[in-house]
Parts: structure tokens; C-alpha cells; sequence
């Protein structure tokens, strides 16, 4: 015990000794400050989330639901003035069920000031309402036009390289995309027979040794910008599985967009016009369907498919009043054509109008009202009427 | 695949691909004999912002970001709009003296 304490003393004595600091004001008064330096590389989170109602009458069947909640954080890692990693996750409560995706995860290089690669998954630039008006912070309406989106008859994004760049011409500039990805899965009809001849865009491994080649240019011709008209391509000579009857099957998809978004003192406020159709051409393939009582019928028709959206947008800008400032009208039609004779016929239009209020540059609240009359489809076809309240936000 | 469609696909490729030998390319008189005093007319950062961030969303609030976020953003949108190196960066220069 007595060694102990004695043990104790010492230790707490030396730490008291050389413990002790001495304040050099001397010293201190004369250093200066460092100026802060920012990092050269950088992680970010964006992104963008909404929620909303929906009332929905389709041939007087009425359904009403708090829907759409969804969280889709962006990742951005910027390594360089040139090379960036970027990556968007999607969170969808849909159906009762919780589904997650990865939207894109690529990574970045500038080349030069005219061109940059990127590798990866990437939104593909096929028309531009996929590749940057999808979002529900941007989209000026709660739905997407007939034809468009993961489930339409045009590719969104796709696993590849891309080659892209834009030129400025003195005032007028063009922009351009040149890319290679998996190309897409025809359905055959042996897991859902009703999507025989469709398209499956999402092909994360490749089901046949032809990838699909596809391009976009761009074109404003005006100083102002106001003005954009775009040319995509996307094709492949074989959209079925290796050594199957329908390997050779190719494809061959094109797109037209148009856009116009400008200020108009005489109307006091901002017009924005946009519009994108899109076409689809696939080769003839025969498909077999089993009737109830077991017998088997070949049949096959002419694969082709059509989509179109115009959109016409007016925001007052120049209102006295800030409430109108912040209001937005909104108008559009789209149109959807799929081939005659397969199991997913359809043809359908679509008119929708909304009222929006943009709380801030990145958050708004739509309102909408919608109507669909369809023949054919999956539902058998008919009218369906919709009205929404959304709230999204981008962050 | 059809034969025409073949021709436009082949046809697109050829002119990308011109665009981008064009853009490689370089002039062995492209600093030579250069004017000085040629006065330039160009469009500042501000007309850049309100014309091009206006083209798919609202045009951003320069106060949001502080400039190294203002950096990271405009190397992103530059790849996600398919803007000019010109147009970027004097948006970007925008930004950050606005912020």
C-alpha cells in the first residue's frame, strides 16, 4: 500500500510538471491566419422528392390515395475539374411495396471543351424528356406524356460508354451524343404472354453479343437559346436471346424534340414550349399464344410503335403581383400507338392541364386534371379521368 | 435492320465523327497575326444564367450554394444539359460572385 501511494505522488507530480504551458503572447500576437483553401474535390448531395393525392375515375370506377411518395437522392463526386462520379437511387413506395433502383451511376471525363466521356449507367439521350425533364421537380405536370418513361416504348437509360460534347458557333450552338450500351430484350411471350414483341430496355447483362448504338444532335439556333431541336437514334441488330428463333430480330428507334422557352414582355411573362415524338420500329416476329383449352396459335404483326407529347407552359414573370409571379399554367397532349394485332395494342390520347406554385426555384405544388381515352391496352380501354395535387422539391 | 435505316445510322456516326476530328484539330495560324484590340461583343454570365438554366428547370437562386458547390454543380450540369465550355463557365463565374 505505501508503494502504491508512493507510485501515485510521483506519477501525479510529473504530470503536473511537464503539464504545465506557458502563454508566449510574443509569439501569438505576430503569427497570422492562414487563408482557408477549398478542397479541389468534393461530395455532394442533391436530389429531389414528392408526395401527393390522387383521385382517379376510370369508367366509374372511382379511387382515391395519398400516392407517390418518393425520395431520389443524387451522389456527386467531384475528383477534378474534369473527372466527376455521379449516381442517382430512386425510393418509390408503389403497390404497397418499397422499390428502389439505381436511376444511373456513371463516371465522367472532359476530354476537352468539345468533348467528354462517360462509362457506365447514364441516362440515355433519346429525345430529352428522359434524360432531363423527368424528374418531378422539373416536370411541369404530376404524370409523364403517354409512351414515356421506364415502361415506354423508348430506352432511358442504358449500361455503356458514351462520347458527348457541345460546339459554340458564334452564337448558335450544337450539342451531340454518340453512345454504345447492352441493347435491349424483346419479349418472347414465355413469362407474360400479354407484352409478346414489347422491348426491354433494362438489360443489366446482355442476353446476345450485339450491343446497340444510338445518338442524339442537338441544335439551337439562335444567340439566345431559346431555341432547341434534337435528333436521337437508338438501334441494334438483335434484341433476342443467342441461339434463339428470335436472335436476329433487330430494332431500329428514332426521336424528334423540339423545344422553346423564352421571355415575352408582351405577354409579361415566360412561354415554354416542348414537344418530343418518338418512333419504333422492330422486326417481324412470330409469337405463340396458348389458348384456354391448351391448343397453341402462332401469330405475328407489323412491330411498330409511336409516341408523342407537345407542352405548352406560361409563366408571368412580370405580374405585379408576387402571387402571380409564382403561378404557373400548364397544358399538354400526348399521344400513344402501339402495333396492331399484338396482345398490347393500344391506342390512346391524353389531355392534361395544370395550375402550378412554385414555392422557391426547386419547389412546387401542381395541381392537375388529366383525361385519357384509350382503346385497347392492357385495361381493355375506355376513359379515365384523374385530378392531382402534388408537392415536389428539389434539393 | 432495314437498309435505310442502316444509311442514317452510318450517316450520323460519320458526322459525329467529323465533329470530332474538327474538334481535335488545330490551326498552326491560330495565334498568329492575333488583333488585340478587336473588340468583342459576348453575352455576360447573368445573360447565360437567365437564358440557359431556365431551358428545362427554373433558373437557381446563386445565395442556394456556396462556390466550391457551385463548382461541383456546374461540372455536373455541364455533362446533364450538353452546355458549352464557354456557357459553363461563365455561369459558373456568375454564381459565385452572386452568392
Amino acid at each position: 500500500m505505501k508503494k502504491l501511494i508512493i507510485l501515485i505522488t510521483i506519477v501525479g507530480f510529473c504530470h503536473i510538471t511537464y503539464g504545465q504551458t506557458y502563454n508566449n503572447f510574443e509569439t501569438d500576437s505576430i503569427t497570422e491566419s492562414q487563408p482557408y483553401k477549398p478542397s479541389k474535390t468534393q461530395f455532394m448531395i442533391r436530389g429531389y422528392g414528392h408526395t401527393g393525392l390522387n383521385f382517379m375515375n376510370a369508367e366509374g370506377e372511382k379511387e382515391s390515395s395519398y400516392v407517390g411518395s418518393a425520395f431520389a437522392p443524387i451522389f456527386l463526386f467531384k475528383h477534378s475539374d474534369r473527372l466527376m462520379f455521379e449516381a442517382e437511387l430512386e425510393f418509390v413506395l408503389e403497390n404497397n411495396e418499397l422499390e428502389v433502383g439505381l436511376e444511373y451511376a456513371d463516371v465522367m471525363y472532359i476530354l476537352n471543351k468539345n468533348m467528354t466521356v462517360r462509362a457506365g449507367k447514364f441516362l440515355l439521350p433519346f429525345g430529352t424528356f428522359m434524360e432531363r425533364l423527368h424528374p418531378a421537380w422539373i416536370n411541369r405536370l404530376p404524370t409523364r406524356p403517354l409512351g414515356f418513361g421506364h415502361d415506354g416504348i423508348a430506352p432511358a437509360s442504358g449500361i455503356g460508354v458514351e462520347l458527348r460534347g457541345a460546339f459554340d458557333l458564334g452564337g448558335p450552338s450544337l450539342n451531340y451524343s454518340v453512345y454504345s450500351t447492352n441493347g435491349p430484350r424483346l419479349k418472347d411471350g414465355s413469362e407474360e404472354p400479354e407484352e409478346a414483341g414489347m422491348l426491354m430496355f433494362q438489360n443489366f447483362e446482355d442476353n446476345n453479343t450485339s450491343k446497340a448504338f444510338g445518338g442524339r444532335i442537338g441544335l439551337l439556333p439562335f444567340a439566345d437559346s431559346s431555341t432547341e431541336i434534337g435528333f436521337s437514334t437508338y438501334s441494334t441488330s438483335k434484341v433476342g436471346a443467342t441461339d434463339s428463333e428470335y436472335e436476329n430480330t433487330g430494332a431500329f428507334l428514332y426521336a424528334i424534340d423540339f423545344a422553346f422557352i423564352k421571355q415575352i414582355p408582351a405577354i409579361s411573362g415566360f412561354i415554354d414550349i416542348k414537344g418530343q415524338y418518338n418512333n419504333s420500329d422492330i422486326d417481324d416476329a412470330t409469337f405463340t399464344e396458348t389458348h384456354e383449352d391448351g391448343d397453341e396459335e402462332e401469330y405475328t404483326f407489323d412491330n411498330k410503335s409511336n409516341s408523342f407529347y407537345a407542352q405548352l407552359s406560361y409563366r408571368p414573370t412580370m405580374a405585379s403581383s408576387d402571387f402571380l409571379k409564382k403561378l404557373e399554367l400548364v397544358g399538354r397532349y400526348s399521344n400513344l400507338n402501339t402495333p396492331e394485332g399484338a396482345e398490347w395494342e393500344e391506342q390512346s390520347d391524353q389531355y392534361a392541364f395544370g395550375l402550378n406554385y412554385w414555392l422557391t426555384w426547386r419547389s412546387v405544388i401542381k395541381i392537375a386534371y388529366q383525361t385519357t381515352d384509350s382503346v385497347g391496352g392492357h385495361d381493355g380501354g375506355g376513359t379515365a379521368n384523374g385530378f392531382f395535387v402534388h408537392w415536389a422539391i428539389g434539393f | 435492320m432495314k437498309t435505310t435505316y442502316k444509311i442514317l445510322t452510318g450517316a450520323m456516326t460519320i458526322l459525329v465523327m467529323g465533329l470530332t476530328i474538327t474538334a481535335c484539330s488545330s490551326s498552326k495560324n491560330a495565334y498568329v497575326n492575333a488583333d488585340t484590340d478587336d473588340f468583342k461583343i459576348e453575352k455576360s454570365g447573368a445573360q447565360y444564367w437567365g437564358e440557359t438554366c431556365n431551358r428545362c428547370h427554373l433558373a437557381p437562386s446563386p445565395a442556394d450554394y456556396n462556390d466550391t458547390d457551385w463548382g461541383t454543380i456546374s461540372l455536373h450540369m455541364r455533362i446533364r444539359a450538353n452546355l458549352t465550355a464557354m456557357e459553363i463557365n461563365k455561369i459558373e463565374t456568375f454564381l459565385k460572385s452572386a452568392n
